[in-house]
């Protein structure tokens, strides 16, 4: 654990470019880990939150920012997107989320990540200064890809925690495998889905689904595919003793090699379950690979709360503005599920799993507040929970003397949608919060 | 039992049975947004239907109910001008690039729970469209979100009716089919398969229509005339469209481009017709002059973009700068999700371009009530206009704001309080059919035995 | 008398049509539907005719006697919506979507291409008259030979109104008796009594692609009907003109599509949902056509079967009751909506009944014997009178099809079409013994033309299905 957070420690290190010492003077300063400071000064130096205090004295040459009736917050982390590796959803060549192949966890995310992406300028400019981006994201019990091909895929790979701005994916990076990625086997759902009814409501009564095989086949499939993981899983251990042995023959799989931090519990394997009886079932399977876990993505908690809450599991909560599963679920199903974790004690963070809503990440938190989470634990879910879940927690997350700089000065509360960010600073630099699309604006308002 | 004990009972169970009838409501010590008479702290009436006061200090009719909205905001019913729920048997009908004969009236489906949904949202009006696959798509009209009403209950009396077209990327998309077009393709080909192909099919289209209405006129002037000739065939496909040559029919083109929006603008100034609202209409801030100076609305997403090629230069800042070039703007969903927070997309029309609080939720009332000629009965919270009100327990204009209630037409359609505590209740009802069809289901088991084509077993 | 019976019984292993002049049945507790249940009768039929029906009844020397001790007659049923005697022909159901084989679909279950109406050529719009064969009439295309013919009428049914049912003008319906021989035209009481008309292309209503043509959304369909419609009162306007005075005007094509709309009497509109009930009922009115809405199974609703009495459309009610999948994973539960609909559509004949709208049942698609009893014997269960249900097969049919002076009772005069039975009709241990149609004596079927064998129906009341 020590060694990943050196090497964590020495990626932002080297990514800090500037060494530029700024002081925010006269801010109220929200450090979410502690009460607000009110009226109080930050130095940032050398890309870390240098000093907080009543009075700083800044020393010559030393930039300073006037921020009297502002606040200071940590920069917010979405644990759920596909930043840089997505830019047009629709168009298939701008789009590297979905590879071929059912265990594929030597695949990076990182390397193919764009900095030059348009979706992080955009980003930026409401507050988001780090991500998770995942290979095969929106894997909702697979499938093969959002463009189809392949059979169903089961761990696509490595997610990164990246900041939102770098000159190369090498700066960028805050943790290159901060996790794996793993879509969980599901079986196909009934219960008519809301809005719409005519053929699947008629294929319903009369006992049939369109095109789905009968739920003993899906059943035997899902158990088959759970074995041939657990078979996977079985072989990496296989592969882990043959390296320890260094036994002669012995040949580096790319495959296995990528699984041994898994197994030694240094990565967490980020399960993608929407269904309690699967994230039953992923427990199980956790348990019995003795693996660390985060569930992404869960659509229902019910009776799975209390055994998250025991085996200490942490859920990435999806789009919390979202339709409900079936017709006859309640309206408000998706806005009063992070408000059911937080009463089963179960550790939960936002993650918008689509780049278009990425700049949402802190409406969606405010939707969760307005149906039951107590306000600080939602802004925690954008700032120091997800910092903790993700192993970073002793650098990013909140504003600390000693964390990375990655901060955002805002005009009001950031979960408010008319807030603005009026100065962004990710490592310690402070970032241009101009994008395309206000260029763009300034472009046309000027138009004769 | 006594016939006044009975008398008195039978008027009891006839008042507990009078759910939606037009009863006098008072809303009390809200924070009226009215968006077109400013924002106050008073109370509204609504009597027969309307909207019969408002103000900081209102007569209670004797016998009205009274709502008790203290620190809670009253904003009009939202708008939605451009949605696709509550319809039938699909949305699109793409076989054709001019599918002007088919109607969205003939597939309103009341019971599609997104209606629901939509009402839990704050909706009380949404704009019915047909889909984005044609060049010239269906025919559309308003519905209220009357919940428990049937079909034709659902219908916004009076309104104009409308015309669905779709410029750039969707309409063409059948033209250009998996496989490439030509004779060896698998798939046929659909014209049109570009951009300019779109703009021929539109003027194709009005010229049959031109030649079809000077058909109908000369046609009428001989039976003005006192002559019986035979009519001219009745074409379900060329009807609307002489209608909006007539201006008795709307126009809500679905454009994404600015090349294509101009087009469309040069081809109504053509055939002498007025597009009512363009929608999406995400690029409409570069033309945002030309938009002005022809005089269509713009009903727009708050910011929504990079989902495909032609959103790619979208902004959020659209609604605003088109706002402040002269264009009346409304925010729209094109999506049942979305639907539900209008009311918080709006305020994004404040982050975005510095909109006023009633400039940005008139983008969600009565600009969209403008855009489809409806505000002389919806939009703002004035008398005379529906009662068709929406009470959020905080400042609307946020996602920490929840609906409380929602009314249509001075009845309440939507109780927060009364849909949570009523869900017990609900679930134990389905419970019952699920215990009994299991208990069915194991008595039949016995007689099951497989046949050869593993049939009807029971 | 019980040789006799014995003797006949034993011919059973066939099934053959004899034709004696006169046939008697002796003794028999009889239903005439039309009027009170006689305990103990005699009815006569000779050439093909009921001559006589009563307590009373003498018979005549030359008559074939059947000893109807123990034995109930009833009128033969009436199948008010069937595809029964067109070879090929999907069976006509309302809520038929691809994919459900195995529901004791014996015989022809998927279409036979060689039949297709489809046109090779995508249509491109309603001039190309999409799925149009509105010139169709069932009597032309009965095919004697049709092995579900034997099939249906094992289970009772002597008489059945089949439809062409492939397109959105599918053709019209011929009232047929089920008679098995070599001449397709002696079947034929009635060539037309309507038009069918679907809004799908059997594959479920959703979304309209480029791909199969026009139309493809359900929208699509009817402003195809509407478009029909006005062309034929346009075409019938011109036509007339023309007929009056050809001279200096220009011929009116003739079009058979229109010619045979035109020449239907009234039109058949698929409606399961109360939503679909609601639309179709005023589609109807707006075509101004008298209309007999097919499917529906959501009438058990209150507002549906009010709905139904106002506009005074009579209804077939299909037989296809839904059932619960018997695979499926436990997790999960249907809406409330789909449950609903499963515990009470078997009750809509009940409810009906109870409102006074005019309807019959139809069997929709299901040609074996044993499941057509136990659907019927659901409704029964589910609230509807024995009484009611057999008229909901026999008399209510010939009643809305005009037809109710020649069958659907047991009265002098009308055609002998009987069902003997031995038990009350539709109780799972009654068997069928004897059906005359057009006075042919029949016996059931004992092995159905049914792949994957069935065993005999007589020695095994149970079933073994």
């Amino acid at each position: 654990m020590k060694a990943l957070g050196i090497l964590i420690g020495c990626a932002i290190a080297a990514a800090a470019a500037s060494n530029e010492t700024i002081l925010i003077r006269n801010a109220d300063v929200y450090p979410v880990t502690g009460a607000p400071m009110k009226g109080v000064s930050l130095l940032i130096q050398d890309g870390k939150i240098a000093d907080i205090g009543a009075k700083i004295v800044p020393a010559k040459g030393v930039r300073v920012v006037e921020a009297k009736g502002m606040r200071v917050y940590p920069g917010m982390l979405d644990s759920g997107t596909e930043l840089g590796l997505s830019e047009v959803s629709a168009v298939r060549e701008t789009v590297d989320t979905d590879e071929l192949g059912t265990f594929m966890p030597q695949l990076r995310a990182l390397v193919a990540v764009n900095p030059e992406s348009e979706h992080f300028p955009v980003v930026r400019v409401n507050g988001i200064t780090s991500v998770m981006t995942f290979p095969s994201s929106g894997g909702r019990g697979g499938g093969g890809g959002r463009f189809g091909g392949g059979e169903a895929q089961i761990i696509s790979g490595q997610a990164a925690l990246i900041h939102t701005d770098g000159w190369t994916w090498e700066e960028m990076e805050i943790n290159r495998s901060a996790a794996l990625h793993l879509i969980f086997p599901a079986i196909a759902g009934r219960g008519g889905r809301g809005g719409g009814p005519a053929p699947d409501a008629v294929l319903e009564l009369f006992g049939a689904t369109a095109g789905a095989a009968s739920y003993t086949q899906a059943r035997r499939t899902y158990e088959q595919q759970i074995a041939k993981l657990n078979d996977f899983f079985d072989d990496a251990r296989k592969y882990q003793k043959a390296r320890a042995a260094n036994a002669p023959g012995f040949q580096r799989d790319l495959k296995f090699e990528a699984m041994m931090p898994v197994l030694e519990r240094k990565v967490p394997v980020a399960v993608s379950a929407s269904r309690a009886s699967s994230i039953h079932d992923a427990i199980a399977f956790a348990e019995k690979q003795n693996i660390k876990i985060v569930i992404l993505q869960p659509r229902e908690l019910g009776k799975v709360a209390a055994e998250l809450k025991a085996k200490n599991i942490p859920v990435i909560l999806g789009r919390v503005l979202a339709l409900p599963e079936t017709e006859d679920s309640a309206y408000d199903e998706a806005f009063t599920l992070p408000v059911e974790a937080y009463k089963a004690g179960v550790k939960f963070a936002f993650g918008t799993f689509n780049n278009e809503f990425v700049r949402n990440l802190p409406y969606e938190a405010a939707t969760a507040v307005a149906f039951g989470v107590p306000y600080d634990d939602a802004l925690k879910a954008v700032t120091i929970t997800p910092a903790e879940i993700w192993g970073v927690a002793d650098k990013l997350g909140s504003v600390e003397k000693g964390k990375v700089a990655d901060l955002m000065v805002t005009d009001g509360d950031p979960l408010e949608i008319q807030t603005q960010v009026k100065h962004l600073y990710i490592r310690g630099n402070e970032v241009a919060l101009t994008n395309k699309q206000t260029r763009l604006y300034e472009k046309y308002m000027g138009r004769p | 039992m006594s016939k006044a004990r009975f008398t008195k009972a039978w008027l009891a169970a006839l008042i507990a049975l009078a759910p939606l009838s037009a009863e006098t409501i008072v809303i009390q010590n809200a924070t009226i947004m009215t968006v077109s008479k400013g924002t106050i702290k008073g109370s509204v009436v609504l009597k027969d239907g309307k909207i019969a006061d408002v103000g900081e200090k209102v007569m209670v009719p004797t016998g009205a109910t009274v709502i008790d909205a203290s620190g809670q905001y009253v904003i009009p019913g939202i708008i939605d001008c451009h949605s696709h729920i509550a319809a039938d048997g699909g949305i699109n009908e793409g076989s054709v690039s001019v599918s002007s004969m088919v109607d969205i009236r003939d597939v309103i489906n009341p019971e599609d729970i997104a209606i629901y949904r939509a009402l839990a949202g704050g909706v009380t009006t949404a704009n019915i469209l047909h889909g984005s696959a044609n060049a010239i798509g269906g025919c559309t009209l308003p519905l209220k979100m009357r919940w428990g009403k049937d079909a034709q209950g659902m219908i916004f009396e009076g309104a104009t009716p409308g015309i669905k077209f779709a410029l750039g990327e969707n309409p063409k998309r059948a033209g250009n089919p998996q496989g490439g077009r030509g004779a060896t393709a698998t798939v046929q080909a659909r014209y049109p398969a570009t951009r300019m192909g779109v703009e021929d099919t539109i003027r194709e289209a009005f010229n049959e229509a031109k030649a079809y209405k000077a058909d109908w006129d000369a046609y009428n002037a001989n039976v003005a005339r006192g002559e019986h000739p035979i009519p001219p065939r009745k074409d379900l496909k060329l009807d609307p469209l002489k209608e909006v040559l007539e201006g008795k029919r709307y126009v809500h083109a679905h454009c994404y481009r600015a090349d294509e929006i101009l087009m469309l603008i040069r081809v109504a100034d053509d055939y002498g017709f007025k597009i009512r609202t363009f929608q999406h209409v995400l690029e409409g801030y570069k033309v945002a002059k030309e938009i002005a100076a022809h005089g269509a609305g713009a009903s727009t997403f708050s910011d929504w973009w990079s989902y495909k090629v032609e959103a790619f230069d979208a902004i959020p800042y659209n609604a605003a700068l088109m706002t402040k070039k002269g264009i009346v703007v409304s925010l729209n969903s094109d999506d049942a999700e979305l639907m539900r927070h209008l009311n918080s997309e709006a305020g994004k029309a404040m982050k975005y371009g510095g909109m006023s609080e009633t400039e940005a939720l008139a983008m969600v009332t009565l600009n969209p009530a403008k855009q489809l000629g409806i505000d002389n009965r919806v939009g703002s919270i004035e008398v005379g206009k529906d009662g068709d009100l929406v009470i959020y327990d905080k400042f609307p204009l946020s996602d920490y704001a929840k609906v409380q209630k929602v009314l249509i037409d001075g009845m309440v359609y939507f109780d927060r309080d009364k849909e949570v505590s009523g869900r017990a209740a609900k679930a134990a009802e389905k419970q019952k059919l699920i215990e009994k069809e299991k208990q069915n289901q194991q008595r039949q088991q016995p007689q099951r035995r497989p046949t050869g084509q593993g049939g009807q077993a029971q | 008398m019980k040789k006799l019976i014995t003797a006949l019984l034993l011919l059973c292993a066939y099934a053959f049509a004899e034709s004696p002049q006169a046939v008697a049945i002796r003794n028999a507790k009889i239903v005439t539907v039309s009027g009170p249940v006689i305990g103990k009768g005699t009815v006569v039929v000779r050439n093909g005719l009921i001559e006589a029906v009563g307590e009373n009844v003498p018979v005549p020397a030359d008559a074939w006697v059947v000893d109807g001790e123990g034995l109930t007659v009833y009128p033969g049923l009436i199948d008010a919506l069937s595809t029964v005697g067109i070879a090929g022909a999907a069976p006509a159901a309302a809520t038929a979507t691809a994919g459900r084989g195995g529901r004791g679909q014996t015989t022809t279950t998927t279409a036979t291409p060689a039949v297709a109406a489809a046109p090779v050529e995508r249509a491109r719009g309603p001039e190309d008259r999409p799925s149009t064969t509105s010139w169709l009439i069932a009597a032309d295309e009965i095919q004697a030979a049709d092995r579900r013919i034997e099939t249906v009428r094992s289970g009772g049914f002597t008489t059945a109104v089949t439809f062409p049912t492939r397109g959105i003008f599918a053709g019209q319906g011929s009232v047929i008796d089920l008679l098995s021989g070599e001449k397709s035209g002696e079947m034929v009481l009635v060539p037309s009594v309507g038009q069918y008309i679907s809004l799908s292309r059997g594959g479920g209503g959703g979304g309209g692609g480029f791909g199969s043509g026009f139309p493809g959304a359900l929208m699509g369909y009817i402003s195809y009907v509407r478009q029909i419609y006005l062309d034929a009162a346009h075409y019938q306007l011109v036509k007339d003109a023309y007929a009056k005075d050809p001279r200096g005007m220009p011929r009116p094509e003739y079009d058979r599509a229109l010619e045979g709309v035109l020449e239907s009497k009234r039109i058949l509109l698929p409606a399961n949902r109360l939503v679909e009930i609601d639309r179709m009922l005023r589609f109807a009115a707006e075509l101004k056509q008298p209309a007999i809405l097919y499917g529906a199974r959501e009438s058990y609703r209150p507002e549906a079967a009010e709905l139904l009495k106002k506009s005074g459309a009579p209804v077939l009610v299909s037989m296809r009751w839904p059932e619960a999948p018997r695979d499926a994973n436990p997790e999960d539960v249907d809406s409330f909506r789909t449950l609903e609909t499963r515990d009470k559509a078997a009750s809509a004949p009940a409810v009906l009944k109870k409102a006074g709208v005019q309807f019959a049942l139809y069997t929709d698609g299901l040609d074996q014997p044993r499941e057509i009893q136990r659907a019927v014997k659901k409704a029964i269960d589910a609230g509807l009178s024995r009484e009611d249900a057999i008229r909901a097969l026999t008399l209510s049919p010939a009643e809305i099809y005009h037809v109710a002076d020649r069958v659907g009772s047991i009265e002098k005069g009308k055609i002998g079409n009987l069902l003997v039975t031995r038990g009350e009709i539709f109780d799972d241990r009654t068997r069928v013994e004897l059906i005359f149609v057009d006075g042919r004596k029949y016996t059931p079927a004992t092995d159905t033309a049914a792949p994957g064998g069935r065993g005999p129906v007589t020695d095994d009341p149970g079933g073994n299905r």
